[in-house]
């Protein structure tokens, strides 16, 4: 890796205005920041003024918020009837009131950062930021007065933004940057994509009382998860009501007397009052003017970075959604954590992508870490030979007395020549908190000896992991794809 | 079995091993059941007609051949006197450690009988239940309860997220306990299956131990190679004037009302989960505990916080009291005195301990050694000091939990039928309690490993989990990472918060295999969860010196000298203390502390700022 100057002088001996200007204040810029003004370096970050709705021209500290309002999209009253519970009258849901109580919480978590930034000694400039050269970046503040600074080193961490399908009428869809800030609860939602964005808002609209109609091209939604877990999901979808439509295609959204006409490529008809494109998100690089000074960009139109987090132009570092490695907060923060120590402390640090668990919010929530059955049938990341599956399929508790239908399901995937834990996977309640520690031990290496060694948490439905004694199948990584 | 509704509690205690098939129905699992049974018994040659066949005699004299084909039984006995023996395992109580114990002794090639006393929902000397007391009269019921009782914290945290009720939500006592009773009575039903489906004899009856290899059941003796005593323990209340007019939690679970008042004796793990549920359903709690903290024997901090916690939703806590007596009062209800006091209720509530139940079982005439508590003195290996007698579980008042006894019965099982001595490890054992907010722990307090390793680091969090910035309720959660300094391994984690027990059983396989806090630190967080803390916690808290005797009980900061913060916090700190030895060096101490309102928080409790 190139390491350009020291900090604070450029070759010249000149003194630079920072030496550190990142442009993007979400997880990955917030924390690259904090972490470099720590080892010592004069930092600033421009990032555009605050908005729920985050935009070409609006953002915000801290990023995207929407497990947020999650926890009670789906009141389960059913579930509370089986335990004693009765409620006369009706029960009303006010989506303007848990709108307005999440964009209080996210105004304070602005301010928060804000306060982070600041004691960290972070200088705070509120505009939208422009690279000019490899050592100048331009600042254009709202009322379009614009300044120049001169930087050792300049990070992008403008992250991503939600893309709509190109279709005709898609203007009249909404994505998921506004999805969480619609001024009209929608009776009626057609969301089009299969991703976790699309299967996650699903559930909360349809736990608040929306008629959810989710199209995906595929057979399945979760493309990319493990398969039978993304069985599992869209099983879960349609219990709960939300009506999937597989292999369905949206060519063509009209304006309706009624809403919104969406036609699919078999000329089925979907009448609605909201359409979502959750299609997908794209790296926000435009207006960067990064061509400009020749920071190379990938076919999807991420930045291409070293793994280092470095692009080609040495000066000029990347991290977070705008690099489209693993788009995640946790990933983000662990780029700009590598980034600072490599950069400040000069202590080269990878950040490393291996075993970072994730989640799926939907309801019940999915989450995963390691290997899926899929990636290891297809030889991913080359580890060879027979690999043991392990599944359990239960009822929780819980519903054995509010009568629930719908079972939770766990899978670990053990490498038979090693005994190692390579996937753990869940979907039901609390999945992201019981993968958590489970990451831990992956991460690590565990086996499945360890993993049975370890006495159960009794009650917990995580006490099923480690209670998993009679493998469900044996699959083989063969030694040579065909 | 588990697809048919059997709650994962159920499954962990009646299927591993044998029949983990969650995709199979419970008919489907049952033959997979027999399938294996007969697989296994083919081994000792059996043909599986055989297994499959054979029936359930109630008093069968074995066909010696069988036990002799296998090779011997712990090496020792498997010659032509086996005939003597009815059975080559007679199992006294058929709670979480008898059944997993006959269960697998059945299938290593063992004939087996497991005796128990008839079903009620209040133990007694004449009545029991298959399943014992996790699953009719502890953690299953309970737990249920629990589940029940959140609903009304979930319709108070729901307000905040936009919903509203047009009336408050009412609860009926009578459903939730009938509701439980049947899930009960299902569980009972499959528990007998289980055993029906091992190959194991279900003898309903008081079992009384003769000789070392003969039990009384009910006037019935039947002659063992081995005896297993796996009758668990019980309830036990003081002695005090009044005490029949007392409850414990068998009773509570069972109870015909919901007492608009109830006053809990206890400041144990029993204790404080039922505060819980009668909070949570509406009554006016009192917990009295003779002690000045609650939870006795978990971490201190733990200890506060979770008292702290409940005593917002409304529990009231009077320490430092001990029951002298209890009172019926002609309406009703009911007195509970005290060493400072006395208190009218509805009901009173003893969780007071629990003893095990080795009374009647005719253990100190064949002698086998009880110890002071009335626990049955074990080995290693649950062998008592009659080398045919052998127990598992509470009765031998090992660490009192289902998990626990259910390991202890299957290493009884392998050490005595499967050749192969196997010793259970109650190291690094998770468990919870099912308070609200619940806990979950694994490993050392911060006392036990600061006796133990002398030089420790003491990781700490304590945060507004994001449910509660929305609904705008003064929850909080509690975490804590204890380190050994010297090697970096990490030696206890203790969380008090919503889905605690959840998230520390991934935590305790990481801790059991002994993992070091860098690889806690190296795992990437799951966002948003409350579990990712675990695995962010970059800073000490403290750092506790006994061993090198430097710096003792210190909390650790360094910031940055210009930073806004430092001058916040020398403010904070002063007059005086330590103020000057603020480290300008700061590098990953720093980030934790960044955020101004923990360190608003580390403050109050009292942060001193020193140079490392």
């Amino acid at each position: 890796m190139e390491m350009d100057t020291d900090a604070g002088n450029d070759v010249a001996g000149r003194a630079f205005d920072y030496d550190l200007f990142v442009i993007g204040g979400g997880s990955g810029g917030v924390r690259a920041s904090r972490m470099s003004a720590s080892h010592g370096a004069k930092v600033a970050l421009v990032e555009l003024p605050y908005h729920p709705i985050s935009s070409e021209t609006h953002g915000g500290l801290g990023g995207t918020k929407l497990a947020m309002i999650s926890p009670y999209s789906d009141l389960s009253v059913q579930d509370a009837k089986g335990f004693g519970w009765e409620i006369d009258g009706e029960i009303r849901f006010n989506w303007k009131k848990l709108i307005q109580n999440k964009t209080k919480e996210i105004e304070r978590l602005n301010g928060v950062y804000k306060r982070m930034l600041v004691n960290a000694g972070v200088t705070l400039f509120e505009g939208f930021g422009r690279i000019v050269d490899k050592h100048t970046v331009e600042v254009k503040d709202v009322d379009g007065q614009t300044k120049t600074f001169t930087t050792n080193h300049i990070l992008i961490a403008t992250g991503g933004k939600a893309v709509k399908l190109n279709i005709p009428g898609q203007e009249l869809g909404i994505t998921s940057d506004e999805g969480l800030s619609l001024e009209e609860f929608p009776k009626k939602v057609l969301i089009i994509g299969g991703g976790y964005i699309a299967v996650e808002f699903a559930g909360i609209y349809s736990g608040m009382g929306a008629d959810v109609h989710l199209c995906y091209r595929k057979s399945l939604p979760l493309a990319g998860f493990d398969t039978e877990m993304a069985e599992v999901v869209a099983r879960n979808l349609e219990a709960r009501g939300i009506k999937c439509h597989k292999h369905t295609n949206i060519v063509k959204l009209e304006s309706h007397y009624l809403g919104i006409k969406a036609t699919t490529d078999t000329n089925e008809e979907y009448h609605v009052d909201q359409v979502m494109f959750a299609t997908g998100r794209e790296p926000k690089t435009a207006n960067l003017n990064l061509e400009g000074v020749g920071v190379e960009l990938d076919e999807a139109g991420a930045i291409k970075v070293n793994e280092y987090s470095q692009t080609s132009i040495p000066s000029i570092w990347a991290v977070g959604d705008v690099t489209n490695r693993i788009n995640l907060t946790p990933v983000a923060l662990m780029e700009g954590t590598c980034f600072a120590k490599t950069v400040f402390l000069k202590e080269p640090t990878k950040p490393d992508y291996e075993n970072v668990a994730h989640a799926v919010f939907c309801q019940p929530p999915l989450s995963s870490v390691g290997l899926t059955e899929d990636q290891v049938k297809a030889n991913h990341g080359g580890i060879r030979g027979e690999f043991k599956i392990f599944t359990s399929s239960f009822n929780p508790m819980k519903n054995t007395v509010s009568g629930r239908q719908e079972k939770t399901m766990m899978k670990l995937i053990v490498h038979g020549a090693t005994d190692k834990v390579m996937g753990a996977m869940m979907c039901g309640p609390d999945a992201p908190e019981i993968i958590q520690g489970l990451a831990v031990a992956l991460k690590c290496g565990a086996t499945k000896a360890q993993f049975d060694a370890t006495v159960g948490i009794h009650p917990t439905a995580a006490e099923e992991f480690v209670t998993m004694r009679t493998m469900t199948r044996q699959v083989n990584s063969p030694d040579v794809l065909l | 079995m588990i697809s048919i509704g059997v709650p994962k509690s159920v499954a962990a205690l009646c299927t591993g091993g044998i029949a983990r098939a969650g995709a199979l129905s419970e008919q489907a699992t049952c033959s997979f059941a027999w399938v294996q049974s007969g697989v296994v018994g083919k081994s000792f040659g059996w043909s599986v007609g055989e297994t499959l066949k054979r029936s359930q005699p109630r008093r069968a004299f074995a066909t010696r051949s069988r036990a002799a084909a296998s090779g011997g039984v712990n090496g020792t006995v498997a010659d032509s006197k086996d005939s003597e023996y009815d059975y080559d395992l007679v199992t006294i109580g058929a709670g979480s450690g008898g059944v997993r114990a006959s269960r697998f002794a059945a299938n290593l090639g063992a004939k087996v009988a497991v005796c128990e006393l008839p079903f009620s929902t209040i133990s007694s000397d004449s009545a029991g239940g298959v399943g014992g007391t996790c699953v009719l009269r502890g953690c299953v019921p309970k737990k249920i309860l629990v589940y029940g009782s959140q609903f009304a914290h979930s319709f108070e945290d729901s307000k905040g997220f936009g919903w509203s009720y047009d009336a408050k939500p009412k609860h009926d006592w009578n459903m939730l306990i009938d509701n439980k009773n049947k899930e009960l009575n299902r569980l009972l039903g499959v528990y007998k299956n289980i055993l029906k489906n091992a190959n194991v004899a279900l003898i309903e009856g008081r079992g009384k131990i003769v000789d070392p290899h003969t039990v009384d059941i009910s006037g019935e003796r039947i002659r063992a190679r081995h005896i297993l005593v796996a009758v668990g323990g019980r309830p036990y209340v003081p002695d005090i004037p009044g005490k029949e007019f007392a409850i414990t939690s068998d009773e509570a679970l069972d109870l015909p009302s919901r007492p608009e008042k109830i006053c809990i004796v206890g400041g144990g793990y029993i204790a404080l989960e039922f505060a819980g549920i009668f909070n949570g359903l509406g009554s006016e709690v009192h917990v009295f505990i003779r002690q000045d903290k609650v939870l006795r024997g978990f971490d201190e901090e733990v200890r506060d916080f979770v008292a702290e916690q409940m005593s917002l939703k409304g529990i009231k806590f009077h320490f430092g009291e001990s029951p002298t007596a209890v009172e019926k009062g002609s309406d009703g209800k009911f007195t509970l005195v005290t060493t400072k006091g006395s208190e009218v209720a509805d009901s009173i509530m003893f969780a007071t301990g629990r003893k095990p139940n080795t009374k009647n079982l005719g253990l100190e005439d064949v002698g086998v050694n009880i110890n002071s508590k009335g626990a049955i003195e074990v080995d290693e290996y649950s062998r008592t000091s009659v080398a045919s007698i052998w127990a598992v579980g509470d009765v031998t008042d090992r660490m009192n939990l289902t998990p626990v006894a259910l390991m202890e019965g299957m290493a009884f099982a392998k050490t005595a039928f499967g050749d192969e001595p196997s010793k259970p490890d109650h190291r690094y054992v998770a468990s919870a309690v099912f308070t609200q907010p619940p806990i979950g722990t694994v490993g050392l307090t911060e006392a036990e490993a600061l006796e133990t390793y002398g030089d420790i680091d003491v990781y700490t969090s304590n945060f507004r989990p994001m449910k509660a910035t929305i609904s705008g309720l003064g929850n909080r959660t509690f975490m804590k990472i204890i380190v050994d300094a010297a090697s970096n391994v990490v030696v206890g984690v203790h969380m008090c918060g919503d889905d605690a027990p959840e998230v520390l059983q991934g935590f305790g396989v990481a801790v059991k295999a002994g993992l070091t806090k860098a690889q806690f630190d190296a795992t990437v967080g799951i966002h948003p969860t409350a579990a990712e803390e675990l695995v962010t916690m970059r800073s000490p808290t403290r750092k506790l010196r006994q061993k090198s005797n430097k710096r003792a009980d210190c909390k650790v900061v360094h910031l940055r000298r210009n930073s806004e913060l430092y001058g916040f916090m020398e403010r904070m700190i002063t007059p005086g203390k330590n103020s000057s030895q603020i480290e300008s060096h700061n590098p990953g101490l720093y980030s934790q502390f960044g955020q101004p309102y923990l360190a608003k928080y580390q403050l109050q409790s009292g942060l001193r700022l020193i140079e490392q």
